[in-house]
């Protein structure tokens, strides 16, 4: 019986290719339509989240900065100035199994580096080794600093690309090894990280304690950085915030409301908020792929109805010569089924293809966002999985919107559907 | 027992202000006959021929179809007795235009679950009876009224029926062709012994059968022995 109605159906469908085709093209139209949204949606979700591994690490900077409010005799404006104690009150008991990888930066010093009479501008800061892995500084060349650097006090220096490229000729790593001076003082080479050609950063970075027995011999500190265990969720890290910084506030003077005075920037909350916006931008995208869906649908359903009416006659015959109400409602639904699954993966296999496409021509795209190129779409393509998915939800969709039509034509007595012309 | 048996069937249409069709209706047809029904329209002899086919059911009284009290059927069980029990044949033939001949004669069997190639042969040797072969896989668009109607007298036999209604079988066809069909029933009735009920509006077509039963505004009044229209029916027609 299986086989028959699959003729039975051939044959109608082959006899009515105008309704066919209209009822085809609603579903191939919004399966299309979907998977080249989910497509486009993933391809851009993809370049936001690498984008975001790239520049935002796990890690919270704090940085003195103008106070806001006056305190204590302090008039507002007021420059704060982290230094060493601070550092130990980061590192102190107090944070104990919160805090986690402190590390420090000095202030930068503007210098001309010079080699063999070429110069380029550059900002020397001292910094420590995990500065690169909390800073997602990229290697092009040779190394960031290493420990035996800080303890040796090294003369050693890592600067940018684009810095690499104005003093040697040919690829940055010829600049490896060499010595440049800055000033009085000779710095050798280990490294040069990644800047695009548009990038022109001038930071340069040399040991934390070789800036400080050259530069400044003060305690003073630019920025603390630390990882953290414990707080997880948005709320919580605000609530170690506003607790890390009260302790800072008090030392400096800070009155304990006032928002600026320090500077943090904590890239986990960052993150979050980075997540949480992707997460919405892809629920919109759902939520637009649904109502592109639901459009397909009610264009199969309008379809059904109207060839249920036209078809009326035809029914009220099958009838007659003994068709069951079961058999007429099969036999619509079994067309429905075949139009939605035949035209759905018609409209799946465009989709996918037009997925592709994209991915061959803007995914290729680079667009210049001032100190990066970034791709805009990224692998702009959906899953089998859920194109599959889409497919069956079309169909089954499009079975639902058939039943209305089909039970009611199965309902109508032959003898009414006989004078239906 | 008669094979169709009919006690004061009544029927009434609501549609707005009720309409009384039928008004008690008495009944009985053996088998093997060969019957009109006749009557001007609105006399109640369509809604009979409905009632007779179960394409349409009745408001009082009894109709027994071989000893099967044809009663508040489901559509299902409908289906099933009209398809074993009753072959229709129509005035405007009502054959599904996107099929071909051989096609429209299988559903029947179709319907039944006759497996695709046995309807096959089936339909072709019910076609070849009424002189159809070579018109098998014409569409019903390609084909002049009579063949068109002698498609549907072979869909209408091939699930072997026990009766064979036909409602102005000879309505939209000319007078030669009227009586090519006619002759064909006459021949049905005769050699194989089919019980076959007719109903019309023209004594022409009327006289071609044994017996006449005229229906009058919803009653059934004459009914008629007509056992030798052989000798001088044919001319009468039309």
């Amino acid at each position: 019986m299986r086989i028959e109605i699959i003729h039975e159906i051939a044959s109608s469908l082959r006899n009515n290719k105008l309704r066919t085709a209209l009822t085809g093209f609603a579903v191939s139209w919004g399966i299309f339509l979907l998977i080249a949204l989910l497509g486009a949606g993933n391809g851009l979700m993809n370049s936001f989240s690498g984008n975001v591994e790239d520049y935002i690490s796990q890690t919270i900077t704090v940085e003195g900065w103008r106070t806001s409010k006056p305190y204590k005799g302090y008039k507002d404006g007021r420059y704060i100035q982290l230094d060493q104690e601070d550092v130990t009150y980061t590192k102190g008991d107090l944070w104990e199994g919160v805090i986690d990888n402190v590390t420090t930066t000095t202030s930068s010093t503007s210098s001309t580096l010079v080699l063999d009479g070429k110069t380029v501008g550059g900002w020397l800061t001292g910094a420590m080794p995990r500065h690169q892995e909390q800073f997602k500084i990229k290697m092009a060349a040779g190394r960031f600093l290493n420990p035996d650097d800080i303890t040796g006090r090294r003369k050693v220096i890592v600067i940018s690309g684009s810095q690499a490229r104005e003093l040697v000729p040919g690829d940055v790593s010829n600049i490896l090894g060499k010595w440049i001076s800055a000033g009085p003082i000779s710095y050798q080479v280990v490294g040069v990280y990644h800047t695009d050609e548009s990038d022109f950063r001038r930071s340069t970075y040399i040991p934390y304690s070789t800036y400080k027995s050259i530069y400044d011999k003060s305690d003073k500190i630019e920025s603390i950085s630390f990882s953290v265990n414990g707080p997880v969720t948005l709320e919580e890290h605000k609530a170690f915030e506003e607790e890390y910084s009260l302790g800072l506030k008090r030392k400096h003077d800070i009155a304990p409301d006032d928002r600026m005075g320090l500077w943090i920037r904590n890239g986990y909350t960052d993150n979050l908020e980075m997540n949480k916006a992707s997460h919405i931008l892809s629920i919109a995208l759902w939520i637009l792929g649904i109502l592109t869906l639901i459009s397909g649908i009610v264009g199969v359903s309008n379809i059904m109805l109207i060839t249920v009416k036209e078809r009326t006659h035809e029914f009220g015959i099958r009838k007659a010569i003994g068709a069951r109400p079961g058999a007429i409602l099969k036999l619509i639904i079994a067309e429905s089924i075949c139009i939605t699954a035949v035209f759905g993966y018609v409209g799946m296999l465009m989709g996918m293809i037009a997925c592709q496409v994209m991915d061959k021509t803007v995914g290729q795209k680079a667009v210049d966002i001032g100190f990066e190129k970034i791709q805009m779409l990224v692998n702009p393509t959906v899953g089998l999985d859920v194109a599959l998915e889409a497919t069956l939800l079309l169909i089954i969709a499009g079975t639902l919107a058939g039943i209305i039509p089909a039970w009611k034509a199965a309902r109508v007595k032959p003898i009414e559907a006989l004078r239906a012309e | 027992m008669a094979l169709i048996e009919l006690k004061d069937i009544n029927k009434t249409y609501n549609n707005g202000q009720p309409l009384h069709v039928l008004k008690g209706i008495d009944l009985n047809i053996e088998r093997g006959e060969f019957v009109s029904i006749m009557g001007a329209s609105g006399s109640g002899k369509s809604t009979l021929l409905n009632i007779l086919g179960i394409l349409d059911n009745y408001d009082t009284g009894t109709y027994t179809l071989d000893g099967k009290l044809i009663k508040d059927l489901s559509e299902k069980q409908a289906a099933d007795y009209r398809n074993r029990m009753i072959g229709f044949i129509f005035q405007s033939f009502n054959l599904i235009s996107f099929k071909t001949a051989v096609e429209n004669v299988e559903l029947p069997l179709y319907y039944q679950g006759v497996p695709r190639r046995q309807r096959h042969e089936q339909a072709m040797e019910y076609l070849e009876k009424l002189g159809l072969t070579q018109w098998a896989s014409h569409f019903p668009n390609e084909m002049s009224g009579g063949q068109k109607q002698r498609v549907a007298i072979a869909r209408a036999l091939i699930t072997s029926p026990q009766i064979i209604l036909a409602d102005e079988p000879t309505g939209a066809l000319d007078s030669k062709t009227s009586v090519e069909v006619m002759q064909l029933l006459k021949k049905l009735n005769q050699e194989e012994g089919i019980t076959i009920i007719v109903v019309t509006h023209e004594s022409g077509v009327a006289n071609e059968t044994d017996k006449i039963i005229h229906i009058k505004d919803g009653v059934i009044g004459q009914i008629e022995e007509n056992i030798h229209h052989d000798a001088w029916g044919g001319p009468l027609m039309k």
